[in-house]
């Protein structure tokens, strides 16, 4: 195995190529582009054996992708932000041909006003779409995750498409070491994918992607895709572990960080978490006894994984890389549905963070630490709405923007 | 660990300054990370690079807003108000600026604090490689300062511009201009300490009408006071003897930099014109030549 600096987007490329991917339809934005770019030069030199195509849009990616992985083959693509967005009817339409397409996004704020930098507002307008959703932290991560996405929505108990999100920028363009895994190794792990129940053979005709009318046959499908979903954790884990033996690296459905005797807890997700640690270490050497849960997998969300982890906790902070605009943030309200009927349920508290790329500071994680730690019993506080994490000198700063650009 | 920041021009090589960078410290057996940030993605608008180099695992990502060594590749941003190169820079930090004044010539005319170094890469760049691709170049000057070896510089070179291009005249003059350059930069001792982040208080945001709060702009629009050619190495020059008015320098200028005078003479806007000698290239009867333009006035330029 080779180690080598890849960028996250250059990382989602090996993940394909070591999956032996068979058809490719892309559409370029940033900042994703570089995935499909990489992936172009590859099989244009005959690095790789696959058929990559250009298309008029995300929708039409979208529905080429699913429509390839209905046909049998192993299909892959990659979008961003408002090329999710704009590919979004074809999210659900394509969950629920029940294909085990594996896309990546690579998480751009959402306009307006319009950005390049990321959060999470692209990738979880997606979470009740029917896709599974894996999260990375580092750049070996997204490489790892694709081959563990194929090997989980080709099992028959899931068949289920999935997304693997990294963060633009603080991933996408960012190199950092990555261990290439050897093909032979991969396809140990990830043998070619039998498709039992859709494929494309002429002597047997199929109809994909029906009309029922009538409420009985639509909850139906559906509530068997979240059957699926759900089955999904379990297959998760045996993946995880099949993982393990084959490479040597542990990606459980959730990452704790400095947590066995932590009481006060941060909750995050992504790229950001990174920073989250280093915070956390920097408070253990001030005697405060942090710790971090990242979550990895957030379709299936982990109910039980997430319960066990924060269960006896003094304090929880849930940072928020994404605001669902009149509510906050929302992986909180799903981390509070995991905990409400939790007897030694923790204090829970909100923070919306990194919005649009947008750091957090060292001293605003101390900001949190010093909420958590303040933060009283159950029935003596209203709970507060989720907090921005924004500086004093941020608002300074755009003061005088908004001066620039004739706002009073 | 060591953060260095490059500041250069889109198309000058920042990005890929700081990958040979990060390569060669990769290589020694360093944590390495590196990560360009630029917006629209147009030549001549500044882009800044990042590399860390740690003993220990990285655990920061993002921005380097607190460097120990600061890499301007183009020493006109030194000027812009919206790029700061040295702000942040850590006490004892390190500046290497690209040009061909002494440090004390250039800490005097930029009123910059910490320790100055300086070398022309412009001029060995297109005596070596006929062109103003600084990368390989910047990369060299950084892993000297950050104390790397020439070894290692050397693969990286490799390694990173056999990734971009094929053409192995071209590889090798970019590791002979590398060289040059490593070896150009005398050894620095880098005495930072680690960052204290003094941190900014977190604040509750208040409500503002949509009249303030909304992403509209309410001034006059200002572009035109950019002028967006102040960085450009090369200046077209004419000799109005050949001309015939025959416009094709106006029809074929990218950036319409080529205006009319009312005797019908083109001329340029040179506060615009980003010198990428199109117009040379073109004019049929060798009006206009070009000169290698030194930015003695580049302050002027902009202000």
């Amino acid at each position: 195995m080779e180690r080598e600096m890849l960028t996250g987007n250059a990382a989602a490329a090996w993940g394909v190529r070591l999956a032996e991917v068979d058809y490719i339809p892309v559409y370029p934005v940033t900042p994703q582009t570089e995935i499909i770019e990489t992936l172009a030069k590859w099989i244009s030199n005959g690095d790789m054996d696959s058929k990559l195509v250009t298309m008029d849009s995300e929708h039409s990616m979208i529905t080429a992708a699913g429509a390839a992985s209905a046909t049998g083959v192993r299909a892959f693509t990659a979008t961003s932000s408002q090329g999710l967005m704009y590919g979004f009817e074809m999210f659900y339409t394509v969950a629920g041909w029940r294909v085990p397409l594996v896309m990546v996004n690579v998480s751009r704020g959402l306009s307006s006003p319009i950005t390049l930098e990321p959060d999470h507002n692209d990738v979880l307008a997606a979470r009740d779409s029917g896709f599974l959703q894996i999260h990375c932290e580092t750049c070996q991560e997204v490489l790892d995750s694709l081959l563990m996405a194929y090997r989980l929505v080709e099992d028959e108990r899931v068949l289920l498409p999935v997304i693997v999100n990294m963060d633009g920028f603080y991933l996408s363009f960012t190199r950092e070491p990555v261990e290439v895994p050897e093909l032979e190794t991969v396809r140990k792990f990830l043998p070619p994918y039998q498709p039992r129940h859709a494929f494309f053979k002429a002597s047997q005709p199929m109809a994909q992607g029906v009309a029922v009318l009538g409420g009985s046959m639509y909850s139906y499908f559906k509530y068997q895709m979240h059957l699926a979903s759900q089955n999904a954790l379990e297959v998760y884990k045996e993946v995880c572990g099949e993982f393990e033996k084959a490479f040597g690296r542990n990606y459980d459905t959730i990452e704790g960080y400095m947590l066995d005797d932590a009481e006060y807890v941060l909750v995050m997700t992504n790229s950001f978490s990174t920073l989250g640690k280093a915070a956390v270490k920097k408070a253990r050497e001030g005697g405060i006894k942090a710790g971090l849960l990242r979550l990895r997998l957030l379709r299936p969300f982990p109910v039980k994984d997430i319960t066990g982890a924060l269960k006896g906790r003094r304090a929880v902070a849930v940072i928020d890389q994404n605001i669902s605009i009149g509510k906050g943030g929302i992986l909180h309200s799903e981390i509070a549905s995991c905990l409400y009927n939790e007897k030694r349920r923790p204090r829970l508290l909100s923070f919306i963070g990194g919005l649009g790329g947008k750091n957090i500071s060292p001293g605003e994680f101390e900001f949190i630490f010093d909420k958590m730690i303040k933060v009283k019993g159950v029935e003596e506080e209203e709970v507060e709405t989720s907090q921005l994490l924004y500086t004093e000198e941020e608002w300074k700063e755009m003061a005088r923007l908004k001066g620039i650009a004739g706002k009073g | 660990m060591l953060r260095l920041r490059f500041h250069g021009r889109g198309g000058q090589g920042a990005k890929v300054a700081s990958r040979v960078l990060g390569t060669a410290a990769f290589l020694e057996g360093y944590y390495a990370q590196d990560f360009p940030l630029y917006g629209a993605e147009r030549r001549g608008a500044p882009v800044a690079a990042f590399t860390r180099i740690s003993e220990e695992p990285i655990m920061e990502r993002g921005v380097i807003s607190e460097p120990d060594i600061v890499i301007v590749m183009d020493k006109t941003l030194l000027y812009d108000p919206r790029v700061t190169p040295v702000s942040g820079l850590k006490r004892g930090g390190i500046v290497f600026i690209n040009t061909p004044q002494s440090p004390e010539e250039a800490r005097a005319e930029y009123k910059i604090s910490g320790q100055i170094i300086t070398l022309d890469i412009t001029k060995i760049c297109l005596e070596i490689l006929e062109r103003t691709v600084l990368s390989t170049l910047a990369g060299a000057v950084a892993s000297k300062i950050a104390g790397l070896r020439e070894d290692s510089l050397k693969e990286a070179v490799e390694k990173v511009i056999s990734e971009i291009v094929t053409d192995r005249v071209l590889i090798e003059k970019n590791l002979e201009a590398s060289l040059y350059c490593f070896n150009a930069i005398p050894p620095v001792e880098i005495k930072t300490a680690e960052a204290i982040q003094k941190g900014s208080r977190v604040i509750t945001m208040p409500f503002e009408t949509a009249e303030v709060s909304s992403p509209a702009l309410n001034a006059t629009g200002n572009t035109p006071l950019r002028r967006t050619g102040n960085w450009r190495v090369f200046r077209p020059v004419w000799n109005y003897d050949a001309c015939t008015r025959c416009m094709i320098c106006v029809a074929r200028c990218p950036d319409g930099c080529i205006l009319v005078n009312e005797d019908g003479f083109p001329y340029t806007d040179y506060d615009n014109c980003k010198g990428c000698l199109i117009c040379v290239e073109e004019c049929p009867t060798k009006t206009l030549g070009k000169v290698r333009e030194v930015h003695a006035d580049s302050k002027k330029v902009i202000e």
